[in-house]
């Protein structure tokens, strides 16, 4: 290996050790070793087919419930179970979610983190790696439960979800404390994962549309929250869902110039969520009605945007 | 505590051969921007990559072109200057030398390196000054204790009598490489294992010879504040937070970490304007803007 190619992987090494942002110009020495083209490509098992691993996903098997009360719950829970900053440190800064190792709500077969994974699928979340407080020093990853399989499969009673799921963000995750409602939201959302619920098909498409429906849901949330904490987040989790559709963009200036503008715009309807300002309802409704443009621009060049199969196994791939 | 949080976890990565996982997220972790968008026009990391590889090939006058950009960036940057005075003194502009050099003892007057070069330059401008970096170079060897690289002055020692007997003479010195990649990259791994130690003043060594190898990095740069930080130098540590926000303007990390310090310096307008800057940075939000937010929400280090 020439110098060049070793400094840029000592590079590479170096990035990938600390975990920090690098706004470098990709340029030169440093073109082999910037970023992943998407986020997920990082925590895919090597040799991974990636038109199946990123360009399908699980169906979600989501029960409807009656109680309105309880679908807003599960809609806040659903929102956050796909915000990376649900989770704290350096699970947050790799840009994971609960979604992450359960794609759909269920399992993925194709998840393999370095220093995480035994094998494909499997995680092992006691790993001090992302946590001080249950870190027990040794790596023994298990596979990755599908939450909407067969109750009786499950380890963890539906009564024991509240409590379980705050040691997973709080203490596994070292995420901060969420607000109440969140937490109820994402026990909610687990317990109405059902085997009962699955649409006939095992996996769908990665799409445009799913993902604006993820922004969509979580706006939702937003202004049924009953807390500004709660509806804060949702913003943030309707912010960060904006990023799954930039990065697919990312071969296309004008439509991620067009994402970005929204994308400050809903921070700033964050930043007014998190003071408690009024009028949220109203600036998430006005958010919605101006980004249907943007939908159907998205929409018209969608054939050029890394939702398509074909232009995904045609990534480079960044694993060493 | 967020941020110690963040280095010990990265500590464990480093471990990992491989850790793409979180290369990737560094950059698509939800705030990302484009390059273009902002930046300087040359990246000093790579400029510096590009100057040792220039002095590699003995093409002096390139090296020189880029760590002179290297300097322009980043003018704090104690490497960038030791850079430009090796590629001038391969390039045998002693006059561009001794300017490099002497801005180098500037920021760091011990430095050996430096001073060794710059008694050259002297010695090739037959300037009676090189006699005094002569003297500085003895009186450093006759209390080297230690910590000290007593080697090192010695052969700086020998070199610069034997330049200020025969000033013409081709210097040795240039023929080693100066700096070999892979030492930085083992270098940097020790520091980021130590300062998972907590054992900061070594991991400073360390990364100080990581930073040889690879210039006015910003990872490594805000590793080196961190460190300084920890330590309680909070001068010195702004000193490498602001080297690394000249090299890459939105680093999220040293945003983050910049904004930390102020808040424990009690500076909480300082410290919201490195929120405000991150934000910016992170278009579509990222960790380390709500963990400098919690600290300013609390005032100082959240859940200490
Ligand atoms: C890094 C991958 C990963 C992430 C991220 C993750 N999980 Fe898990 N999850 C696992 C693994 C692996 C297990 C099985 C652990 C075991 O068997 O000890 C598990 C177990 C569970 C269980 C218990 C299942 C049972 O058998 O009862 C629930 C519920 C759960 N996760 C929910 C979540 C939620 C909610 C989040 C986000 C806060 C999340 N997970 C994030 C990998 C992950």
């Amino acid at each position: 290996m020439d110098r060049r190619r070793r400094r840029a992987r000592a590079l590479s090494r170096i990035r990938s050790a600390i975990g920090l942002t690098l706004a470098l110009t990709a340029s030169g020495a440093l073109a082999s070793d910037t970023p992943t083209p998407l986020r997920a490509m990082a925590w895919l098992a090597p040799g991974a087919d990636l038109a199946a691993a990123l360009g399908r996903q699980p169906t979600e098997c989501l029960l409807k419930p009656d109680d309105p009360a309880l679908a807003r719950s599960i809609e806040i829970g659903r929102a956050a179970f796909r915000d990376p900053l649900l989770l704290g440190g350096q699970a947050a800064r790799a840009g994971l979610s609960c979604e992450s190792c359960h794609a759909g709500g269920r399992d993925n077969p194709h998840f393999r983190f370095p220093g995480l994974s035994a094998g494909s699928g499997t995680a092992d979340v006691t790993t001090s790696l992302f946590s001080r407080v249950r870190g027990n020093g040794v790596l023994d990853p298990k596979p990755i439960p599908n939450l909407a399989g067969p109750r009786a499969a499950l380890k963890t009673p539906v009564t024991a979800l509240p409590a379980f799921i705050r040691g997973l963000v709080v203490e596994e995750f070292d995420g901060a404390e969420p607000p109440a409602a969140v937490l109820k939201g994402l026990s909610d959302y687990v317990s109405a994962l059902d085997p009962a619920a699955c649409p006939s098909a095992r996996d769908e498409p990665v799409s445009l549309a799913g993902h604006l429906a993820d922004v969509r849901r979580a706006l939702a949330a937003a202004a049924t929250a009953i807390d500004p904490q709660t509806a804060e987040r949702m913003v943030g989790a309707a912010r960060a869902a904006l990023f799954r559709i930039d990065e697919r963009y990312q071969a296309l200036p004008a439509e991620t110039r067009a994402l970005r503008a929204a994308a400050r715009r809903l921070a700033a309807l964050q930043a007014a969520a998190r003071t408690g300002a009024p009028g949220l309802d109203q600036g998430i409704e006005i958010w919605l009605t101006d980004s249907q443009s943007l939908e159907r621009r998205l929409a018209a060049r969608e054939a050029q945007s890394l939702y398509v199969p074909a232009h995904l196994t045609r990534l480079r791939r960044d694993r060493p | 505590m967020g941020s110690i949080r963040v280095l010990l976890l990265a500590g464990v990565i480093a471990g990992f051969a491989g850790g793409a996982a979180l290369a990737a997220g560094s950059g698509g972790g939800g705030g990302m921007s484009l390059p273009s968008e902002s930046g300087p026009s040359y990246d000093p990391a790579e400029e510096y990559a590009k100057a040792l590889a220039a002095l590699d090939a003995r093409d002096f006058k390139a090296a020189a072109r880029s760590a002179q950009r290297v300097t322009d960036a980043v003018p704090q940057n104690l490497d960038g200057w030791k850079l430009l005075g090796a590629a001038q003194t391969g390039a045998e502009n002693w006059k561009g030398a001794r300017r490099a050099y002497e801005r180098a003892i500037k920021i760091a007057p011990d430095d050996l390196n430096a001073r060794g070069g710059l008694g050259m330059a002297l010695a090739r401008l037959k300037d009676p000054k090189a006699r005094d970096q002569l003297d500085w170079l003895k009186a450093r060897s006759a209390s080297c204790g230690a910590g000290c690289n007593a080697e090192l002055l010695r052969s700086l020692t020998a070199e610069l009598e034997r330049a200020l007997a025969e000033p013409t003479a081709p210097s040795a010195r240039l023929d080693q490489p100066l700096i070999l990649a892979d030492a930085g990259d083992a270098a940097y791994l020790d520091a980021v294992g130590l300062i998972n130690e907590g054992r900061y003043e070594v991991a400073l060594a360390r990364l100080d010879a990581a930073r040889a190898a690879f210039g006015p990095h910003p990872d490594v740069l805000t590793y080196q504040g961190f460190a300084h930080r920890k330590l309680g130098r909070f001068e010195v540590a702004e000193g490498f937070y602001r080297q690394a926000l000249a090299a890459a303007p939105d680093h999220r990390g040293a945003l983050e970490y910049y904004g930390e310090l102020k808040v424990e310096r009690g500076d909480l307008v300082g410290a919201r304007r490195m929120l405000a800057r991150l934000e910016r940075a992170c278009t579509y939000g990222c960790a380390e803007a709500e963990t400098l937010r919690s600290w300013i929400d609390a005032g100082g280090g959240p859940g200490r």
